[in-house]
């Protein structure tokens, strides 16, 4: 993904993300539904854009409790070509992950 | 999310294979150790790096995605989803989730695990 077009991919995450959850707070029984809607939004957005690759989104949404998370992505692929990007998003009372792999087709 | 074919063609996925990967990374990785904040960063990219050299060793025609989330027990809720679009015939992912382990403080009479989710996917060129 070029730079250009991994930067058009950050708005497109923040605004799936904001629609979704906003200021709610945390409720399990609510967020399944928040993580599938983020993770298809954002899909669909960016497949709106036209561009010729393919994208993976991962949406982690977890609660405020002060545990520690820590997360890591490893990728095998062209680097001229293929890219990434993540967005973390947080309320009072969660954190928001979200992670868009591109991959040139 | 599309289905895998569990057939030993080039061109579709073989899940066992990568089952037994990601395991074998995470066992390697992290064993029987208790959550540590200043381990946790080393952990993360030992599993996804691991994970990824194994699969490049498969010697398939293949770009690989590995993602890696370690989480501390203490009760939070934590969710994941993932989304894609790609090839349907021919690329695919393998998910593995809430491995368990288990060790005692014996000094201060607690227990920490560790949620591990590993995200694994593969496209084709």
């Amino acid at each position: 993904m070029s730079r250009v077009h991994t930067l058009h991919s950050i708005p497109v995450c923040v605004q799936s993300i904001e629609v979704t959850i906003g200021d709610n707070a945390y409720q399990q029984n609510r967020v399944n539904q928040w993580t599938t809607n983020v993770v298809e939004q954002s899909l669909s957005q960016l497949s709106k854009l036209g561009k010729p690759f393919k994208y993976i989104v991962t949406c982690v949404i977890m609660q405020k409790t002060g545990a520690g998370v820590q997360s890591a992505s490893a990728c095998f692929w062209d680097n001229t070509t293929d890219g990434n990007c993540s967005v973390t998003w947080e309320n009072k009372s969660m954190y928001c992950i979200v992670s868009v792999f591109g991959l040139a087709i | 999310m599309e289905d895998y074919h569990s057939s030993s063609n080039e061109g579709t996925f073989n899940s066992d294979e990568a089952d037994g990967i990601i395991k074998e990374s995470i066992e390697s990785v992290v064993g029987a150790d208790d959550y540590s904040q200043n381990q946790v960063n080393k952990w993360t990219a030992g599993i996804v790096e691991r994970c990824l050299t194994q699969l490049v060793k498969l010697g398939k025609a293949y770009k690989y995605m590995v993602t890696c989330a370690v989480m501390q027990k203490t009760g939070a809720g934590l969710h994941t989803a993932n989304s894609c679009y790609w090839d349907t015939a021919m690329d695919g992912e393998c998910f593995k989730t809430n491995m368990h382990f288990e060790s005692v403080k014996i000094s201060k009479h607690t227990e920490l695990r560790e949620n591990l989710n590993v995200l694994w996917k593969r496209i084709s060129y």
